[in-house]
């Protein structure tokens, strides 16, 4: 008898430690934490969760340069803004890389393009990385009382529009998903590049309102919104096949009047590191911010900077830096628009003729960089562009790994160039602004002024090159002009071939990348692919 | 009672006499036909409580012994023998082989044994007389190619190597395809300790008694989660129950590199360079001090420039010299406490210089019986400590591949900074920047990573027959797998991977270097489990012959927690620093699971020959949410023992017949590994130091969660024969054959665009995997006289997995298969193909052989070559083999083990790398790289570069199917050493020789692509055993 009690007592031990063990089933993270947690710990926790997203333009991941967002990515090759330079300026006229990384002779030589190429995949998932986040942030923001929310929310909703404004830009099409379409996993059907385009539209008019007129350095405000919508509406032909020259008029006069931006003094400041102190920053309307040392990327203007250094060429610490990765060139579409040779170039006024590096009088021949791109596999063959350096415009510099040069993706010069292309493309305004503005980019660069006469489309695409390129727009203003696909406008390598051969229309848009149709049936490949 | 008083009194006095006449008697107990000795056999005086059992050489000793007294040897599969002790002090008793030898071995089949002739399902024991021999430092190694449908490759020659284990082939995709290993009971944790590569290290291979691999589901159901990959339970050796028996062994080995990579030697390398990149002759060697000249690039000399002839290989390479001590005693403690206890001492060298590994290991095990024997007692202590210095091996191994054989080892004086190393430098700006590949001896020789762990795994199970109710016992088990691991990275004065630079302008001072500590961890691990069950056993007449029953719960508890100290140079001083992240200053990392299940079986045998099992286990895991975390499997099995039946009873050549038939189920969600420890939860991540955006804001993301997910389940199908043929059993074996599907499938899949918080892609429950294969075991004891014995053993499997659904999606890419360029992937998992098949273009190739750069075959025929013409090819083998040889004469033994492959791929990434005319001389930089040698065809000239398509070129692959002679051991035996103590000596050779058609280093290589690879080196082994 004593032992079945003693058998008892056992076995209800044992029932009771299990029932005890039970709770262990619920295991508790100390390194990441509950949305509640992380409200209560941090008063600022929104603004960081704000901040997280306005990095993702930038970053690759919240732990360092070396981690990503999107896994099955490559952490160095995938940020957004290395994206944008390999899509908007490789496959343009402006820049070539000579790695072959797979994929990338692709994009340099505009041929050969196919689903699998990474690269489109990169800007892809980038883009659809970002906009589900957003989607979920306000959706915590919705369910949290939050201070300052309206701001917040209005700001994330900009950086949704951003991503989705390349999305249309580059692949013409894919899935709308909002805050509403949180937590379903159905895939959803496809919208046309239409619906995406009036989507954007609608966001970006009801957010402009709502978005302070000044705002942290590097965050959206009343003009960031305008300028991004009147870059929608000055492709809005290409977008929709309605052309809203008027309208992008109306939103870029608005930046400009309202703003409060002034042109920078000298060019060379506006892509220096110390661009987020210098007076520079008050051209500046949007910036990708980079930092040395807190916001390390390999896919800032670290990729824009190293990429175009080389060692064997060149002086690293010149420029700010302590690595020369030897890949991108300008060619001479781009610096042959100051000169037809490199004592042209020395000889120019214009102070953006001065940043290639030729290196045409060094005394060693063999350091020399030649200005035709015979092979754009070599590095010596076409310029580097020195336009974006990680020294300082003021005071010394200390070379770093990690570039501390903020990208203007939006500036004011930008604007008043698209000012001056609204007017000559029937949107209105008058001609008189429009060539001052145009005088006003001009003689900011010593490039002295043009006359009325001398103000046409074709020159707007020009001195959009010499202004912009390398800023990430190329390819977009290529196709607005009608020049990128087909023959009717060939540089160094179009279609792979040295002189540039046509391309088919199809090379207007990318092709969707093949991972994405795998994850969603519903989506369609673009045309030609 | 005064009768009783006398003789007791009688007794006592006579005590010290009989005490006095006590004699010891020693022997070894041999296989009669193999004359190998016996381990483990019962040693038992008929009619008393004296007993005792041969140690691992056979030997037994017994006290108390008088003249006249019986002595019965028994020992499962093996005839009973008796002897009449007449005074001898040592004697040789032979035993003989049951005819039947399936009859009594004993197996873990989970929460119990059974007996090998009453199993259901697919089980394979090894013991000691199977295991591989010679040098071998992890238990992993002991059963490498013993056992049909267990693949097991590690990852190179380390001495810490990972094995990775692949029981048919593995179920799963993004989840572990790691089998559940079991340690005396105690269910090891997926995770290691940091510094342990292999958690097989935490055992002493001489501490092992037996493996027994579970492979179908009707056996591994039992264990539930984890289990779908199969189960090896480990058993280590138990104390004696008669006199204490010592055991010393040794041996000391030494470690050679088998075949090198076919680099160019520097006079190969100067024509190279010549003939393709004549421009660039002056790169070769390096600066003449002595003279000013300038090399003439259009002379054929090479004017101005010291040219050295430098192996980099050989320089990274040594000869490995190991040395293993091993001691341990058996006794019974009190004359009650069996308990054996051990001590190993094993300090390994690696191939590559300055990788050592160092092990001290130890077990206890006490198996006490207390209150009547009703009470059994398992104590189990084992433990170890290990030192390995962690070398950078892969940037040692690509740098030795790469480096120009033209610079020397160490550089010149007058302008070396690093020590003496050789190491090319560029001047620019004022800066002596590094350029070309890092010096590989430095690469080894200037960092020192030594890591260091203390793991312990011990547990007490109490095994209690309940006295009211003889038939039932209550068993607890408690386990504790506990280690602690410290980390210390740091560099030596001068290294050239801590060459930084300071603001100066003068390039003689404008540097400088950080020596010491570059990084630290420690971590602490604590995994608890606890088994508690009930079990009924009652054997029976009538129908039902035999029923038992077992049910109870199982609590898994792991938790790993650690953090590190990392550092990052000033900006501006250069100077090393610490990085202090202010949200996380230690950089913690806390990983915990928690696993708890219910469990119940029941076996019921009729007749004495047809037997039923029948299991049921539910499952909790703390990584799914709470509504998606039980998982329930079933599993049952019946076999049919034929040989019982009449119609065979009288059959000679059939000893015995057992046809075995299974269904089960078992659960699969060890993902961890792939997306973290809450899966299934909405949470935030804080950003790191490096990975802030807007000034004076921390960073929070959140992070990709999956609310959804939930076991991933595998359903076997297995019918099976074991049988013994022929008088004397000559042909042993046993035959498999099963089907297996696995659903709910845990894959890392591409999210549709927009709709995964997760970016791209996430762990779901997609789709499922078929597999069906079968296994053949077959034991052959082709002669037996005597004085001699030739035995022969194979084994043979064929397994073939298809992906047959992902959910919509077509193919998803694996993430192991990275090639060198960054996101580019070789294998995927296609809806239709074998799991990790590479996706290639078919080569085209010319009349003579050669390849045809650039052609490839237009497989679709639609006049073009993209996506469309690739087709996939599965890298991992379907047949895997293995066999080996024993041979006997007298005190002579030989074995020879030897297993392979047959097809598989691997993709040769040195060809890739070092195998164009363009990686000689990379165009991005001013420094020469060597290269596969063109000039005897380890490479093909024709390839000036593997840019776009060629990458994924099928010329890139190549047949894998590889035979490989394991070990050779030749021993013999002193059977009267010094008094009577036996001592055997012997001498191996493991990894004697591999027969392949791969033209690279080494085809076996678990993901099919040959990077950076650690050579297995063949080792030769001289080792002693003594036992006294």
């Amino acid at each position: 008898m004593k032992n079945i009690k003693t058998n008892i007592l056992g076995f209800g031990l044992v029932l009771l430690l299990v029932s005890s063990c039970s709770n262990d089933l619920n295991t508790e993270p100390k390194t990441q934490i509950t949305l509640d947690q992380l409200l209560a710990k941090d008063p600022n926790a929104i603004e960081g969760l704000v901040s997280k997203m306005y990095g993702s333009f930038s970053l690759s991941g919240a732990g360092g340069p070396n981690t990503t967002d999107t896994p099955g990515d490559d952490a160095g090759e995938s940020p957004f803004l290395r994206g944008i330079v390999n899509l908007q300026d490789f496959t343009a006229d402006d820049m070539k890389n000579r790695w072959g990384d797979n994929g990338l002779d692709q994009l340099t030589t505009t041929s050969d393009w196919d689903a699998n190429n990474k690269f489109f995949r990169y800007l892809y998932n980038r883009v659809y990385y970002t906009v589900p986040q957003c989607n979920n942030l306000i959706s915590v923001m919705d369910n949290a009382d939050v201070p300052n929310k309206d701001q917040y929310k209005s700001e994330i909703r900009f950086l949704r529009s951003l991503a989705y404004y390349y999305l249309i830009d580059c692949f013409g099409k894919g899935v709308l998903v909002t805050e509403a379409d949180l937590g379903s996993s159905i895939p959803k059907e496809q919208s046309s590049r239409i619906e995406l385009f009036n989507f954007v539209e609608k966001e970006l008019i009801e957010i402009q309102d709502k978005l302070p007129q000044t705002n942290g350095y590097g965050r959206a405000n009343k003009a960031v919104a305008r300028m991004l919508l009147a870059k929608l509406y000055l492709n809005a032909e290409v977008y929709t096949g309605t052309a809203r020259y008027a309208d992008a008029l109306i939103y870029a006069k608005k930046v400009i009047d309202e703003g409060g931006y002034s042109l920078a003094p000298n060019f060379q400041s506006l892509f220096s590191a110390d661009n987020n102190q210098t007076v520079a920053k008050e051209e500046i309307i949007y910036a990708l911010i980079a930092d040395p040392l807190v916001s390390q990327s390999w896919g800032n203007t670290t990729y824009i900077i190293d990429g175009s250094l080389s060692s064997d060429t060149m002086t690293l610490i010149d420029y700010g830096a302590t690595a020369g990765w030897g890949g991108h060139r300008a060619t001479k579409a781009w610096y042959g628009l100051f000169g037809n040779s490199p004592a042209a170039l020395d000889a120019s006024s214009d102070d953006r003729a001065h940043l290639f590096w030729s290196n045409y009088l060094n005394p060693d021949a063999t350091k020399r960089h030649n200005f035709e791109m015979t092979d754009y596999k070599v590095w010596k063959d076409g310029y580097p562009s020195t336009k974006f350096r990680n020294s300082n415009f003021v005071g010394t510099t200390i070379p770093t790994q990690f570039a501390g040069t903020d990208f203007p993706l939006f500036r004011l010069a930008d604007v008043y160039l698209m000012y001056a292309e609204c007017v000559l493309r029937g949107g209105g305004g008058t001609n008189a602004l429009a060539l001052e503005y145009v005088n006003d980019v001009r003689k900011r660069s010593h490039a002295g002024s043009i006359s009325s006469g001398e103000l046409t489309l074709d020159f707007i695409l020009d001195e959009r090159a010499r202004e912009l390129n390398f800023e990430g727009h190329r390819r977009t203003d290529l196709i607005r002009f009608g020049k990128f696909a087909g023959g009717s406008y060939l540089w160094p390598w179009k279609g792979g071939v040295k002189d540039g051969t046509a391309i088919p229309d199809s090379y207007n848009l990318f092709p969707i990348p093949l991972k994405a149709m795998q994850a969603n049936p519903n989506l369609t490949q673009n045309p030609g692919y | 009672m005064k009768t009783i008083y006398k003789k007791l009194l009688f007794l006592i006095l006579f005590l010290p006499f009989s005490a006095l006449a006590q004699i010891a008697l020693g022997g070894t107990v041999l296989d009669k036909i193999s004359k190998q000795p016996l381990p483990g056999v019962n040693v038992n005086i008929k009619g008393t409580a004296i007993s005792t059992s041969t140690d691992i050489e056979g030997k037994f000793k017994l006290l108390k012994i008088k003249k006249g007294d019986i002595i019965l040897f028994s020992f499962v599969g093996y005839k009973k023998t008796t002897f009449v002790y007449d005074s001898q002090k040592q004697i040789n008793i032979n035993l003989e082989e049951e005819t039947n030898q399936l009859q009594e071995i004993v197996v873990q089949v989970g929460y119990g044994t059974s007996k090998k002739k009453d199993a259901t399902g697919s089980v394979t024991l090894l013991t000691a007389k199977d295991f591989n021999k010679g040098a071998i430092i992890s238990v992993d190694q002991l059963l490498t190619g013993k056992v049909a449908g267990v693949r097991i490759t590690n990852d190179g020659g380390q001495p810490d190597s990972s094995p990775n284990i692949r029981i048919r082939g593995g179920a799963s995709l993004s989840a572990s395809n790691n089998p559940l290993i079991i340690i005396d009971g105690v269910p090891i944790g997926d995770l290691n300790p940091a510094g342990v590569s292999n958690p097989f290290t935490l055992i002493n291979p001489n501490d092992v008694e037996s493996f027994s691999v579970l492979k179908d589901a009707s056996a591994t159901a039992i264990y539930g989660v984890r289990a779908s990959n199969g189960v090896i339970i480990i058993t280590t050796k138990k104390g004696t129950t008669g006199a204490p028996q010592y055991n010393y062994s040794s041996n000391v080995s030494i470690g050679k590199v088998g075949k090198k990579l076919d680099v160019m030697k520097a006079s190969d390398f100067i024509k190279f360079i010549e003939q393709y990149h004549s421009t660039k002759t002056n790169l070769l060697g390096i600066d003449d001090p002595s003279t000013s000249a300038v090399d003439d690039l259009s002379t054929p000399q090479i004017e101005g420039r010291l040219i050295s002839d430098t192996d980099w290989q050989s320089q990274i390479f040594r000869t490995a010299i190991s040395t293993d001590h091993n001691f341990s005693a058996r006794a019974n403690l009190n004359k009650k406490v069996p308990f054996r206890a051990s001590v190993g001492y094993a300090k390994n060298q690696g191939l590559l210089k300055t990788s050592d590994y160092e092990r001290v290991s130890y077990s206890l095990k006490i198996t006490p019986k207390l209150l009547n024997d009703n009470l059994k007692i398992d104590v189990n202590a084992k433990g170890t400590y290990t030192n390995k210095n962690s070398i950078d091996e892969g940037g040692a191994l690509y740098g030795a591949m790469s480096m120009d054989p033209t610079k020397p080892v160490y550089g010149p004086s007058y302008a070396n900074k690093f020590s003496g190393y050789y190491q090319e430098t560029i001047l620019n700006g004022g800066r002596d920047f590094t350029n070309g590949a890092t010096n590989p001896l430095a690469i080894l020789e200037q960092r020192s990573r030594p890591e260091r762990a203390i793991r312990f795994l011990g547990n007490v199970e109490f095994d209690y027959k309940l006295p009211f109710l003889k038939d039932l016992r209550a068993v607890v088990n408690l386990g504790l797998d506990a280690s602690q691991s410290l980390i210390r990275e740091s560099f030596a004065n001068n290294s050239i991977q801590t060459y930084t630079f300071n603001q100066g302008t003068d390039p003689a001072s404008n540097y400088l270097f950080n020596p010491g500590l570059n990084y630290l961890e420690h971590q602490t691990s604590t995994n608890k489990t606890m088994d508690a069950y009930m079990a009924y056993s009652k054997s029976l007449k009538g129908f039902v012959t035999k029923f038992d029953a077992t049910g109870g719960y199982s609590y898994q508890d792991f938790r790993t927690d650690g953090f590190s100290e990392q550092f990052q140079n000033n900006l501006s001083t250069g100077i090393r620093e610490p990085k202090i992240d202010p949200e996380n200053p230690y950089n913690r990392y806390f990983l915990p699971l928690n696993l708890q299940a219910y469990f119940a079986r029941t076996n019921f045998d009729l007749l004495g020959k047809y037997l039923f099992t029948a299991t049921f286990r539910a499952d909790a895991s703390s990584l799914f949410q709470k509504d998606k975390r039980w998982g329930y499997f079933p599993a049952v099995g019946a076999a049919w023992k034929l040989k019982e039946e009449t119609f065979l009873k009288n059959i000679n050549s059939i000893q015995d017949l057992k046809l075995r038939i299974g269904w089960g189920k078992t659960g699969q969600a060890n993902i961890a590994g792939t997306v973290g420890y809450f899966p299934s939860r909405p949470l935030f991540g804080i950003g790191n130091v490096n990975g802030q955006y807007l000034p004076g804001l921390n960073t929070y993301t959140a992070l990709p969660f999956d609310p959804n997910i939930t076991w991933e389940k595998t359903s076997t199908i297995n019918l099976g024969l074991d049988f013994e043929l022929f008088q004397g059993s000559i042909l042993t074996g046993s035959f498999d054959v099963y089907k297996r599907k696995t659903t709910d499938l845990l894959a890392v899949v591409p999210s549709p665009p927009g709709q995964g918080t997760g970016g791209s892609e996430f762990i779901k429950n997609v789709g499922s995997i078929d597999g069906n294969g079968f296994e053949l075991n077959l034991n052959v004891k082709a002669i037996r006289t005597d004085d001699f014995y030739l035995g022969l053993g194979g084994n043979i499997a064929y397994n073939y997995n298809s992906v047959t659904d992902l959910k919509g999606v077509s193919v998803v890419q694996d993430t192991g298969s990275g090639l060198n360029q960054t996101g580019v992937y070789l294998a995927f998992n296609p809806v239709g193909g074998q799991p990790y098949s590479a996706w290639v273009f078919q080569q085209i190739y010319d009349t003579k052989g050669q390849p045809i750069v650039g052609a490839y075959t237009d497989l679709n025929g639609d006049g073009k070559i993209d996506n469309g013409d690739r087709y996939y090819k599965a890298l991992r083998p379907n047949w895997t083999f293995g066999f080996n040889s024993t041979f006997n004469y007298k005190n002579w033994d030989f074995t020879a083990n030897f297993r392979g492959q047959i097809g598989g791929q691997v993709y040769n990434l040195k060809r890739l790398t070092n195998g164009n005319i363009q990686s000689g001389a990379p165009l991005n930089g001013t420094s020469l790289n060597n290269v596969l040698n063109f000039y005897d065809g380890s490479a093909s000239p024709l390839f000036t570069n593997f840019n776009g398509n060629a990458t994924f070129s099928d010329y890139l692959l190549e047949d894998a199917s590889f035979l490989r002679c394991d070990n050779v051991s030749l021993g013999y035996k002193f059977a009267k050493f010094i008094n009577k103590s036996t001592l055997r000596l012997s001498g191996s050779v493991n990894n004697l020789f591999i027969v392949t058609k791969y033209s690279g280093q080494d085809p076996e290589n678990f993901n099919g692509i040959d990077r950076s690879f650690y050579p297995r080196p063949r080792t030769y082994t001289f080792g002693v055993n003594l036992d006294f």
